[in-house]
């Protein structure tokens, strides 16, 4: 009876498992989990991105019951404020997504916060040997935690209107080559806003800006960096050093005269409608790049971009900025965690990372991807604007060190007061410098505006 | 194969040796109360299923899912109709403060709305007053764009003038966002002008003027308008159907009023736009029970929807349906809910419902558009079978544990109280034995001791002398040691089986030494045996 008592008690343990079992089976179900993603790839990136993300659902969504949803498209700061918000639990701000895209200095914010995932823990150290190791460091962001993976990494380039840039050039004599420098640009510069100037004899002093850089705060890093000095000291910028002092003098200089362009947003607006011809900034702004260039009377031209690698300092070494962001997973559960590293590794496998790349103007992240496309796929992209692009980032390759922008916190604020500073300041000894040109020759009344504008910068910090 | 069948049936061997003897022997009480009890509970546990059956208790998931889409509809019907009515009314209330502002200043400078066209050098500055009034709007309703398009062309020589229409279109990147301290507004199209007075940036697409060749939610409004010139412009407002904006890899929804001043000269529209994104997350329906649940507005023709001219918001990736297939029919099942059908691949299953975006007495009425929800048809088969696996499982656990149970149970409260009541019988002094609270026994001993002491007393009455049992005791002692070792068994009260089993002897043997047990001490049965055995202890002599 014992032994029997025994028997029954080991049946009862053999049926709940096994109904356990059934019920767990039952409960799994398939039903898929659904991701959420914020990204910036708007406008004709959207298209790519879309088509990426509804192929992952279609195939490897299936099969590992992933759906991934976008539920935000919007530009870099705005994703920035977003995610800011949602970290600090603002009112009205919407609820953090489960992958999003974010700069270092974000996603420092969140893994601050504890809000991100570890992604060495998600990742495999054979899987992450395969990706560019410098942009791999770029995403070891607090502690030496990987935090942000590298989807598609960008630097800086210059971007020229080669249309309006031949007719300048043919009459001038300039040539193509004057832009591997800044100081070479700045000449430029001074020769295209004195030949627009002469295009409306009746017009005085109505020359157009030649030049921009999309990120004044960068341009003051990579110059710095390239003339053997840094920018930021101790968290703090130096603004003593000779170097940057050269290179305060090759913007602000251009920027009081008219040569430069100073102007709150991208580049690629004024490019728009032609009021300037040549820009430096992120290797991804191609997209932004529009084929024609119209003029007040709504008459357009078509302009064809030319895209050479990033200038540099007479005498400077040759580096440019590392950009880009990359995509973070928010810390929830460890299932969802691991299937958001499932896109992430799908979405930078080298054939999708290689079709994101040849229609979006982003580099690879993957050292295979990086050789496939510097070699063998450059041909067979059809968008001419991204194999130029590509064309002069293989040279960057090969001859430029990539430089990362140091990160710590309250560089955000630090990058916003600069430029903001920058500008204002530019843009008020603008103002009196075009005031003074009535009774002064150009070089006099720069002087006579410019001679305290670098203290009167620094003193802003 | 061999080896197997041999080593299955070496297993099945005692088994079906012990079944034999239960056939032989009859069975024993405890089988026959599982057999009883399993029984008993299959039969409740079929009953019940019939009644499952019966009941519609394994359709009650669809039922279920039937309610679910029910419920769900109402709520996304009533929400979107909310939001396009809001967009509507602020559409309307846009159109009457711009038709008066322009034509105030316009008035002023000394210029008639019919020919505005003349005058494409003041577009610019009538556009940028208008600005504030766009962007005021853009705050009061939950849009992704407003805008505001003139019937004149800044340069009515270019060979594109014909199609190309001044205005202002702002959008806004961000409208879920209500706290965000730069809203996202940038200018779709417009003068550089104003962007660069206001330090709007220009979006990535970004054209001066709108082209109007393919535009029906500029060309609509204004024709219901020349056609209808009594109606207000409450009834003139029109919704586009999805559509992407010449130019841009927007997808949107457009409200258009027409812009008319007080001589009815309509010159020009404006409206509001609902991004696909903005659809999509003020939409979405958010279910724990079918993730894939999507809900779409769509104008309805021919019991068709055009995926192409709908909205779409959830967490399923619709658009992949919308990019590949270009309508779903809709056919009515024999259960409540509609099938999708697109054509190819995957149906849908859900409901959908007529929703009002126009006024009975609208220049529109006749338009009609449906909200529907529905989910893949496999997601909702998957949830119904999901639900009787667990119904059916967590049934089948209940009997067996029931099964177990009651048999443990009826062991310990039945079964056992008996066997010992009967050993009681069998070895004990029934005058003195010990209640065993089980009333049918206890009355069974009272009864076999009053039976003995009669038995007892008869044996006294017929003068029973001793020389009887003296004769008995004398016949056992010509009992072979064999014979005297069963005997003894019997006279303890065992049975030939147990006693086969303890003396490891075969039933046979046993049977043998019973029968020349009995013919040499004349007795008839082990009951006779048991008795003389009692006697002989009542006088106190024993067999040796």
């Amino acid at each position: 009876m014992v032994k029997f008592q025994r028997n029954s008690v080991f049946i009862l343990l053999i049926v709940c498992l096994i109904s356990i079992s059934i019920s767990g089976c039952a409960g799994r179900s398939g039903e898929p989990t659904i991701l959420t993603l914020w990204h910036n790839y708007g406008g004709q990136l959207k298209e790519t991105m879309d088509e990426l993300i509804d192929e992952f659902n279609e195939t490897v969504g299936v099969q590992e019951g992933i759906i991934i949803s976008v539920t935000s498209i919007s530009g870099s700061a705005s994703i920035h404020e977003k995610l800011t918000m949602s970290a600090n639990e603002e009112p009205g701000a919407p609820p953090l997504p489960d992958i999003t895209i974010a700069y270092p200095k974000t996603a420092l914010l969140l893994a601050e916060k504890g809000l991100l995932a570890d992604l060495d823990q998600l990742f495999t150290d054979e899987e992450l040997s395969a990706y560019v190791p410098k942009f791999l460091q770029e995403g070891r962001i607090k502690d030496g935690v990987l935090y942000v993976f590298p989807t598609a990494k960008s630097t800086e380039v210059l971007f020229l209107n080669r249309t309006i840039f031949n007719r300048f050039a043919s009459e001038t004599g300039v040539s193509i080559d004057d832009l591997k420098t800044f100081e070479g640009i700045g000449r430029v510069a001074a020769l295209y806003y004195d030949w627009t100037d002469a295009q409306t004899p009746a017009v005085k002093n109505d020359g157009k800006a030649f030049f921009m850089s999309d990120s004044l705060f960068n341009y003051a890093l990579v110059g710095c960096h390239q003339l053997g000095a840094n920018f930021i000291e101790g968290n703090a910028i130096n603004f003593s050093s000779p170097h940057y002092a050269r290179v305060w003098e090759s913007y602000f200089k251009p920027a009081v005269m008219g040569h430069a362009s100073i102007y709150n947003g991208y580049a690629t607006d004024l490019f728009k409608t032609g009021e300037i011809i040549c820009s430096t900034g992120s290797t991804a702004g191609i997209m932004f790049f529009s084929p024609t260039v119209t003029y007040p009377d709504n008459t357009t031209e078509p302009a064809e971009l030319a895209i050479l690698p990033y200038p540099v300092f007479e005498g400077g070494n040759k580096s440019s900025i590392q950009r880009g962001a990359g995509m973070c997973i928010i810390r929830s559960t460890e299932e969802k965690e691991k299937q958001a590293a499932v896109f992430l590794k799908w979405f930078t496998r080298p054939e999708n990372n290689l079709r994101f790349v040849s229609s979006t103007g982003y580099l690879p992240v993957t050292e295979e991807a990086f050789g496939e496309i510097m070699s063998r796929e450059l041909e067979t992209i059809a968008d001419e604007n991204i194999k130029k692009l590509l064309t002069a980032c293989r040279i960057m390759q090969r001859e430029y060190e990539f430089f990362i922008s140091p990160l710590f916190e309250g560089i955000d604020q630090l990058e916003e007061r600069y430029e903001t500073g920058f500008k204002s300041i530019a843009s008020s000894c603008g103002d009196s410098y075009r005031d003074l040109l009535k009774n002064s020759n150009p070089e006099k009344a720069y002087e006579a505006v410019s001679g305290n504008a670098l203290s009167e910068l620094s003193n802003l910090f | 194969m061999k080896n197997t069948l041999f080593r299955l049936k070496n297993m099945a061997q005692p088994a079906l040796h012990k079944l034999q003897q239960a056939g032989e022997e009859g069975m024993p009480l405890g089988q026959r109360l599982f057999l009883f009890l399993a029984v008993l509970v299959l039969t409740i546990f079929l009953s019940f299923i019939a009644i499952l059956l019966l009941t519609g208790t394994f359709t009650a998931g669809l039922s279920e899912t039937e309610r679910f889409f029910d419920n769900e509809l109402a709520r996304t019907s009533n929400e979107i109709e909310e939001h396009y009515d809001q967009i509507s009314l602020q559409t309307v209330n846009l159109a009457e403060n711009l038709s008066r502002s322009i034509e105030q200043k316009t008035s002023i400078m000394g210029i008639s709305l019919s020919n505005l066209s003349e005058y494409p050098y003041l577009l610019e500055e009538i556009i940028s007053g208008e600005c504030d009034q766009l962007l005021f709007a853009l705050q009061l309703v939950k849009s992704s764009g407003v805008f505001l398009i003139l019937d004149a062309t800044i340069n009515p020589i270019l060979a594109r003038a014909v199609h190309s229409r001044s205005g202002l279109y702002i959008k806004n990147m961000e409208p879920n966002v209500i706290s965000a301290s730069s809203p996202n507004i940038i200018i779709l199209r417009g003068f550089p002008g104003i962007s660069r007075k206001r330090s709007l940036p220009l979006h990535a697409q970004w054209k001066m003027e709108f082209d109007v060749s393919d535009a029906p939610y500029y060309h609509r409004p204004i024709e219901a308008a020349r056609f209808n010139p009594g109606l207000p412009i409450s009834r003139l407002y029109y919704w586009s159907d999805a559509l992407q904006l010449p130019g841009t890899s927007e997808e949107v929804m457009l409200c258009t009023a027409p812009l008319i001043d007080s001589n009815g000269c309509i010159f020009g529209v404006c409206g509001f736009e609902i991004s696909a994104m903005l659809f999509k997350l003020s939409h979405s329906p958010g279910s724990s029970i079918y993730k894939r649940l999507f809900c779409l507005l769509s104008p309805l023709a021919a019991d068709t929807i055009e995926l192409r001219r709908s909205l779409i918001a959830g967490g399923y990736s619709a658009r992949i349906a919308s990019s590949k297939q270009n309508a779903l029919q809709i056919s009515k099942q024999r259960h409540y809910l509609y099938t999708y059908r697109p054509e190819q691949g995957h149906k849908f299953l859900g409901l959908h419902s007529y929703i009002q975006l126009y006024p009975h007495d609208s220049a529109f009425a006749d338009q009609h558009w449906i909200v529907a929800a529905m989910v893949p048809e496999e997601d909702i088969m998957h949830a119904v079978t999901r639900l009787n696996v667990i119904l059916f499982s967590s049934l089948t656990l209940l009997v067996i544990i029931g099964v177990i149970l009651s048999f443990n149970l009826g062991n310990r409260f039945f079964i056992e109280p008996i066997s010992k009541g009967l050993n009681m019988i069998k070895y004990t002094d029934l005058g003195s034995a010990p209640r065993t609270r089980i009333p049918e026994i206890d009355n069974l001993i009272d009864y076999l001791a009053l039976r003995n002491r009669e038995l007892a007393e008869k044996a006294r009455h017929e003068n029973l002398s001793f020389s009887t049992l003296d004769k008995f005791l004398d016949r056992s002692r010509e009992l072979t040691p064999a014979e005297r070792e069963v005997f003894k068994l019997y006279s303890e009260g065992y049975t030939a089986n147990q006693i086969a089993a303890k003396l490891c002897l075969s039933i046979n043997t046993i049977k043998t030494h019973s029968k020349r047990i009995y013919s040499k001490l004349e007795v008839s049965s082990r009951e006779e045996i048991i008795l003389y055995v009692a006697l002989l202890k009542e006088i106190g002599k024993e067999i040796n």
